[in-house]
C-alpha cells in the first residue's frame, strides 16, 4: 500500500542516511556547531547553577496561564530570529545575484548569487511558514494566554492542562522545523504548498514531509489552544463581566479563535490528503488519474485567509488597549469596534478565491470574491477611524508602546491601500504572483508585529514588575521602522517593476540599485534587533530602578488586568473582583476605589502541574520525525504511547489543590508588599510564585531568601 | 567575486530614489506595470489608477488626520481641548461605516465588476469588443515543461519555437495554455496580466498589442527549481515581418512527434537562453499532452538536481543538452 520512495530505504532507519546530513555546507555546518557549543554551554550553565529543579517545577510542568504564555513568547522571538535570518539570506540572494552573468560563488554550487535554487527554495518556504504560524501565531497566542484571563477576572484558563499541551505540540512543530536545518531539508514550495509540485514526482525529498508534520503540529496545537480561549471568556468571566463589558483585545481574541476553531481543521485535513498522495499514492491533488490539484488550492486558502485574520485580529485588540490607555480616554465607538472585529471575521470566510485570481475561474466568480475582498475593507476602515478618534480630544503621551502602536496604524493604512487594489482582479492579474503581493502582506504582517512589540512593552510591566527602557524601546522602534521602509517601500517599487515572487535569480539589471536599497534595510533590522537585546539588557539591569509599585503601572490603564498586584501572583486575583462598567479599572480610579481592598477572603481552587503535557509534546515531535523520514516504529512506538499518557491522564484527571482563606489572605498580604517594597527578591517571574506545587494543607515555609518554597509532597501526576 | 561587486554597487545605493522615477521618462521603461503596451495591460492600468486615486484620499486623509490629531492632542502641549469621556458620535459613526460602503460601493461596480470583464482572460472584452469582422486573430498553444515554453502556431503549419514568442502587432493573439508537469504562470507584464498553466488542464488567454517592441515573459508563478531562468522574449512585430518569420519558420527541417516532445519535456534549466524551433510539430500536440498528462503522465525530478548548478550544468552538457 504504501508508495515507493526514490532513494534507499531501512527498516530501521527509514530513509535517514548520513548523506542527509549536510556535513559540507558551509553555512549549515559552521551553524550546526555553533548551536551545538551554544547548548552545551546552556546545559552546563543550568546544571552549575543547578536550576534543572526550577526550570522542571516552574517551566516544563507548569500550566499557569502566564508561564505558558511567557514560553509562547520567547518560542515566538526565537522564531522571529530565525524567520528574519532568512529574510537576510533571501535579500542578500537577490542583491547578489541580479543580473546577467555569472556572479555566483561556486564554493555554494550557485551559478548567480551565493545560493543554488535547492537551497533558496527551502529559505523562502520556512520563511513564510515560520514567520506566520510558528512567530506571529505563538506571540499573539502567548499575549492573549497571558491577558485574556486577567482582563475577565479569572484564575486561569479553563482547561490549564490543556494550555500546556498545546504550548509543548506547537514547541515540537518548531523543533521539527528547526532539525530540518540539519537533517535532510525543507520544502522548497511556498510555505502554502503548490500543487502538484509538492507530489513525490517533483519533490522526491523529505522537504514536503517535514513540512506537512510541522504544518500538522502546529494546526493540532493552536486548535486545542482555541477551545480553551472561547471557553474560558464564555464560562470564566468574574461576576458583572458582562458581554458588553468585555475589553476590546478579549472581544477580538474571541472573534480570532473562532476562525481558528473553525477554519485549522480544514488545514488538517487538506495536508492529510498531500499526506495520502505522498504516503499511500492516492489521487487527492496530483494532475493525472482524476486528481483536482486545484482542490488543494481551494482548501489551503479555505484555511488560509481566515488564518490571516486569526492573526490580525489579536493586533487590532492589543492597539485597542494601548492607544486609550496613552490618549487617556476610552475607546472610541466601542460597539462599532467589537462588531468591526466580527464582521471581518465573517467575512474572512468568503474571500479565499482572491489567493488564485488567476486560476481562470471567470468574471462572474471572480467579481464575486472581489467585491466580498473590499467589504474587508468596509469594517477595518471603520476600526482605523476609531483609533484616530480616539486619539482626537485625547491627551497623547508618545511611550514607546504607543509609537509601535501608530506605527502599526500607518502600515495598516499602506496595506489597506494595496491590499484594495489587489482586490480588484483587473490589477490583481498584473501583481498577483509578483513582490508587490509580498511587500502588502508584510505591511499587514509587521502591523502585527508592531501591535505585538506594543503589547510586550504595554503589558511587561503588570507581568515582571518592572518596565522595560523607554528609551531603547524608541531607539529601536525607529531602527526597525527604517528598516521597514528601506525593505518594503523599494519592494513595492520592483512590483511595478515587474519582478515576480520567489526569484532565485532575479535576470533584470535594472532591478540591481533597489536590491541594494533593501540590503541596508536589512542591516538596519539588524541594529533594531541589536537594540532590542540591549534593550532587555538595561531594563533587566536597572529593574530596581524601573520597579513598579502600583497595580496600575501606566497610571492611565483602563482594563482589569490593571488592577491586581504587580507582579501578577499566580492565582491572578486573591478575591475576583465584581465588575462595575465597561473600563473597570479607569471606573474605579475615577471613583477612588483603587485601593479597596477585599474585607474577607475565600478558599480558592488552582489547577496542578503535570509533565504529562511535556511527554505528549515530545512523542508529538517524534510521531512527525518518524513520519518525515518514514521511520514506520518510531511513528508507531511514539503515538501509542502518546495516546496511552492521554487515556492515562484522562481517567486520573486533576482535582487540582484547594488554597484556604486565611492563606490566602497570608499570601495577598506579601504579594502587596512585594509590590510595595523597594528591594525586592530576584527578577519575578510569571506569578513570582511557585504555581502548582502549593497543596491545600500543608503550611508553607519560608526560606532564607524570604521567598516562600514550595511543600515537599507535592505530586506531579 | 560578488563580494567585491556588492561594495562596488554601494556607491550607487543613495541615488536610485532620483533616477529610477526619472528612468520611466526613457525608452526602454524598467516600469513595467506603469509602461503598459498591450489593450489588457493597459485597461489594468487605468483600472489600477481609478482604484489608486480613490482609496489614496481616503488613506492619506486618515493619515493627515491621524497625524494632526498626533500634533494637536500631545499632552503637555495645550493645544487641543481634552475630554477624557468623549467615546462616541452617532454622527462620526455613521460617517465611518459610510465612508468606506460608499467607496467600496463605487470602485465594486467602476474598477471590480467592469474591470473584471475588460480583462477576463477567456474573453477580454477590451480586445474582443474591437474585433474587426474581417479581422484574422492567431491561436497560439502553450505548453509549459519543467522549464521551458513551447509556442505552437496552429494556423502555420503547425510551427514551433521554445522560449520565444512572436507575434504580429495590432492583432489579437489568442492562447490555448497547458503545463506537463507542475503548475505555473505564464506573465508578459507589458503587454498581459498572468494566467495560471497548469497539467492536465487547459487555461485561455489573450492579447493584442499596438507598439512593436520586445517585452520580456516570465515563469510568474513558482514551478521549481529553474523557474528564475523560464523566461521568454515577446516580440511584437509588423504583420508583413510576422509573415516573413512564419515562412521562414515553415522552412524548418525540424519536427516534433509526441515522442520527441516527451524528451523535450524532461526536466532543463534554460541557463543558456536557447530558442529552438520546429518547422512542423504533430498536429494536435497540445491536446495529446493533456491527455496524457490525465492519465497519469509524469516526468519526474530527479533529487537534489540543482543542489549544485555547476555539476548539473555538467550533466546537462553530458547529455547535449547545454
Amino acid at each position: 500500500m504504501l508508495v515507493n520512495v526514490p532513494g534507499p530505504w531501512s527498516p530501521l532507519l527509514g530513509r535517514l542516511a548520513l548523506s542527509e546530513i549536510p556535513y559540507t555546507n558551509p553555512i549549515l555546518a559552521p551553524l550546526f556547531i555553533v548551536i551545538v557549543l551554544a547548548g552545551i554551554v546552556l546545559i552546563a550553565g543550568v546544571t552549575y547553577y543547578g536550576k534543572w529543579g526550577y526550570l522542571w517545577k516552574e517551566w516544563f510542568t507548569t500550566v499557569d496561564h502566564k508561564k505558558l504564555g511567557i514560553m509562547y513568547i520567547i518560542l515566538g522571538l526565537i522564531m522571529l530570529f530565525r524567520g528574519f535570518i532568512d529574510g537576510l539570506m533571501m535579500r542578500t540572494q537577490q542583491a547578489l545575484g541580479d543580473g546577467p552573468g555569472d556572479n555566483g560563488m561556486k564554493v555554494m554550487g550557485a551559478i548567480h548569487g551565493y545560493l543554488a535554487p535547492f537551497h533558496f527554495g527551502q529559505i523562502y518556504s520556512a520563511h513564510g511558514l515560520i514567520m506566520i504560524l510558528l512567530a506571529a501565531t505563538p506571540l499573539l497566542v502567548g499575549l492573549m494566554n497571558i491577558i485574556v484571563p486577567l482582563q475577565i477576572g479569572a484564575r486561569d484558563m479553563a482547561y490549564p492542562y490543556l494550555n500546556a499541551l498545546g504550548l509543548w505540540i506547537t514547541t515540537a512543530a518548531v523543533f521539527l522545523i528547526m532539525i530540518s536545518l540539519f537533517v535532510g531539508d525543507f520544502s522548497h514550495n511556498g510555505w502554502f504548498g503548490y500543487a502538484p509540485i509538492f507530489e513525490l514526482a517533483y519533490s522526491p525529498g523529505v522537504g514536503v514531509d517535514y513540512w506537512i508534520w510541522t504544518l500538522e503540529l502546529v494546526a493540532l496545537g493552536t486548535t486545542l489552544g482555541s477551545i480553551n480561549f472561547l471557553a474560558t471568556v464564555v464560562k470564566m468571566r468574574a461576576p458583572g463581566m458582562t458581554w458588553g463589558r468585555l475589553p476590546v483585545f478579549t472581544w477580538t481574541a474571541v472573534s480570532a479563535n473562532i476562525i481558528a476553531l473553525t477554519s485549522f481543521p480544514c488545514l488538517q485535513v487538506a495536508l492529510a490528503l498531500v499526506g495520502a498522495d505522498r504516503y499511500l499514492g492516492t489521487h487527492f491533488f496530483t494532475a493525472g488519474f482524476g486528481g483536482n490539484l486545484m482542490l488543494y488550492t481551494n482548501l489551503f486558502w479555505l484555511w488560509g485567509h481566515p488564518e490571516v485574520y486569526f492573526v490580525i485580529l489579536p493586533a487590532f485588540g492589543m492597539l485597542s488597549e494601548v492607544i486609550p490607555a496613552f490618549s487617556e480616554k476610552p475607546i472610541f465607538g466601542y460597539i462599532t469596534m467589537v462588531l468591526a472585529s466580527f464582521a471581518i471575521a465573517g467575512v474572512s470566510w468568503i474571500v479565499w478565491l482572491h489567493h488564485f485570481f488567476t486560476m481562470g475561474m471567470g468574471p462572474y466568480v471572480s467579481t464575486e470574491f472581489s467585491i466580498a475582498t473590499m467589504l474587508v475593507g468596509i469594517p477595518t476602515g471603520v476600526k482605523v477611524f476609531n483609533w484616530a478618534f480616539t486619539l482626537y480630544r485625547g491627551r497623547l503621551t508618545f511611550s514607546a508602546a504607543m509609537l509601535w502602536s501608530i506605527g502599526a496604524l500607518f502600515l495598516l493604512l499602506i496595506g489597506g491601500l494595496t491590499g484594495m487594489m489587489l482586490a480588484i482582479p483587473a490589477i490583481n492579474y498584473m501583481v498577483h504572483n509578483s513582490v508587490f503581493v509580498v511587500a502588502h502582506f508584510h505591511m499587514m504582517l509587521l502591523c502585527i508585529v508592531y501591535a505585538v512589540f506594543s503589547a510586550i512593552i504595554f503589558w511587561f510591566p503588570k507581568i515582571y514588575g518592572f518596565k522595560l527602557n523607554e528609551a531603547w524601546g524608541k531607539i529601536m522602534f525607529w531602527l526597525f521602522s527604517a528598516g521597514t521602509f528601506l525593505v518594503f517601500f523599494p519592494m513595492f517599487m520592483l512590483g511595478f517593476m515587474g519582478e515576480t515572487r520567489r526569484l532565485d535569480w532575479p535576470f533584470n539589471p535594472q532591478w540591481g540599485p533597489w536590491f541594494d536599497v533593501q540590503e541596508i534595510g536589512i542591516f538596519v533590522y539588524i541594529l533594531s534587533v541589536l537594540a532590542f537585546l540591549w534593550m532587555l539588557y538595561v531594563s533587566i539591569r536597572d529593574r530596581h530602578a524601573n520597579r513598579v509599585h502600583t497595580a496600575d503601572a501606566w497610571g492611565t490603564s483602563r482594563s482589569l488586568e490593571w488592577l491586581t498586584d504587580t507582579p501578577v501572583p499566580f492565582y491572578n486575583f486573591a478575591m475576583v473582583p465584581h465588575i462595575n462598567a465597561l473600563d473597570e479599572v479607569a471606573w474605579r480610579r475615577e471613583h477612588g476605589f483603587m485601593d479597596k481592598k477585599p474585607d474577607h477572603f475565600k478558599a480558592i481552587h488552582m489547577p496542578n502541574n503535570t509533565p504529562i503535557a511535556l511527554y505528549i509534546g515530545a512523542l508529538t515531535f517524534l510521531v512527525g520525525f518518524g513520519l518525515t523520514w518514514r521511520v514506520w516504529w518510531l511513528t508507531l512506538a511514539s503515538l501509542i504511547l502518546a495516546v496511552i499518557l492521554m487515556i492515562y491522564r484522562s481517567n486520573k484527571g486533576d482535582p487540582g489543590y484547594i488554597i484556604p482563606a486565611e492563606k490566602m489572605e497570608e499570601m495577598d498580604r506579601e504579594s502587596k508588599a512585594r509590590m510595595l517594597s523597594d528591594d525586592s527578591h530576584q527578577v519575578p517571574h510569571g506569578g513570582g510564585f511557585s504555581g502548582g506545587t502549593v497543596t491545600a494543607y500543608t503550611a508553607l515555609d519560608r526560606d532564607a531568601s524570604g521567598s516562600l518554597t514550595p511543600p515537599n509532597d507535592s505530586r506531579h501526576l | 567575486m560578488p563580494f567585491h561587486k556588492f561594495i562596488r554597487r554601494g556607491k550607487f545605493v543613495l541615488t536610485p530614489a532620483l533616477i529610477l522615477p526619472l528612468a520611466g521618462c526613457a525608452k526602454g521603461s524598467p516600469w513595467w506595470i506603469f509602461d503598459p503596451k498591450g489593450v489588457g495591460a493597459h485597461a489594468s492600468f487605468i483600472y489600477m489608477m481609478i482604484d489608486v486615486g480613490v482609496m489614496l484620499a481616503i488613506v492619506g486623509a486618515t493619515a493627515l488626520a491621524i497625524v494632526w490629531f498626533m500634533w494637536k492632542y500631545r499632552k503637555g502641549s495645550n493645544r487641543g481641548a481634552y475630554d477624557g469621556k468623549w467615546a462616541h458620535s452617532n454622527t462620526l459613526e455613521v460617517a465611518f461605516w459610510g465612508i468606506p460602503i460608499i467607496a467600496v460601493g463605487f470602485l465594486a461596480w467602476a474598477v471590480s465588476v467592469n474591470g473584471s470583464f475588460a480583462v477576463n482572460p477567456y474573453n477580454p472584452t477590451a480586445i474582443t469588443k474591437h474585433l474587426k469582422p474581417n479581422g484574422d486573430p492567431i491561436d497560439i498553444d502553450v505548453i509549459a515543461t519543467d522549464w521551458q515554453w513551447l509556442f505552437i502556431y496552429p494556423q502555420y503549419h503547425h510551427i514551433a519555437i521554445a522560449n520565444k514568442l512572436v507575434i504580429p502587432a495590432h492583432t489579437p493573439v489568442f492562447f490555448r495554455l497547458t503545463s506537463t508537469a507542475v503548475t505555473t504562470d505564464f506573465f508578459v507584464p507589458q503587454l498581459v496580466g498572468m494566467i495560471d498553466v497548469m497539467p492536465g488542464m487547459r487555461t485561455k488567454d489573450a492579447l493584442m498589442s499596438d507598439h512593436l517592441g520586445t517585452y520580456q515573459g516570465i515563469a510568474a508563478d513558482y514551478c521549481g527549481a529553474g523557474m528564475s531562468w523560464m523566461l521568454f522574449k515577446t516580440h511584437v512585430v509588423r504583420k508583413t515581418d510576422f509573415d516573413r518569420w512564419t515562412q521562414m519558420m515553415e522552412s524548418n527541417p525540424d519536427t516534433m512527434d509526441y515522442q520527441q516532445f516527451n524528451r523535450f519535456a524532461e526536466p532543463y534549466i534554460n541557463v543558456h537562453d536557447k530558442t529552438p524551433a520546429w518547422g512542423h510539430v504533430e498536429p494536435g500536440l497540445f491536446d495529446h499532452v493533456m491527455l496524457e498528462v490525465m492519465n497519469g503522465k509524469k516526468w519526474p525530478l530527479p533529487m537534489f538536481m540543482t543542489e549544485n548548478m555547476f555539476h548539473y550544468l555538467k550533466i546537462q552538457a553530458a547529455e547535449h543538452r547545454a
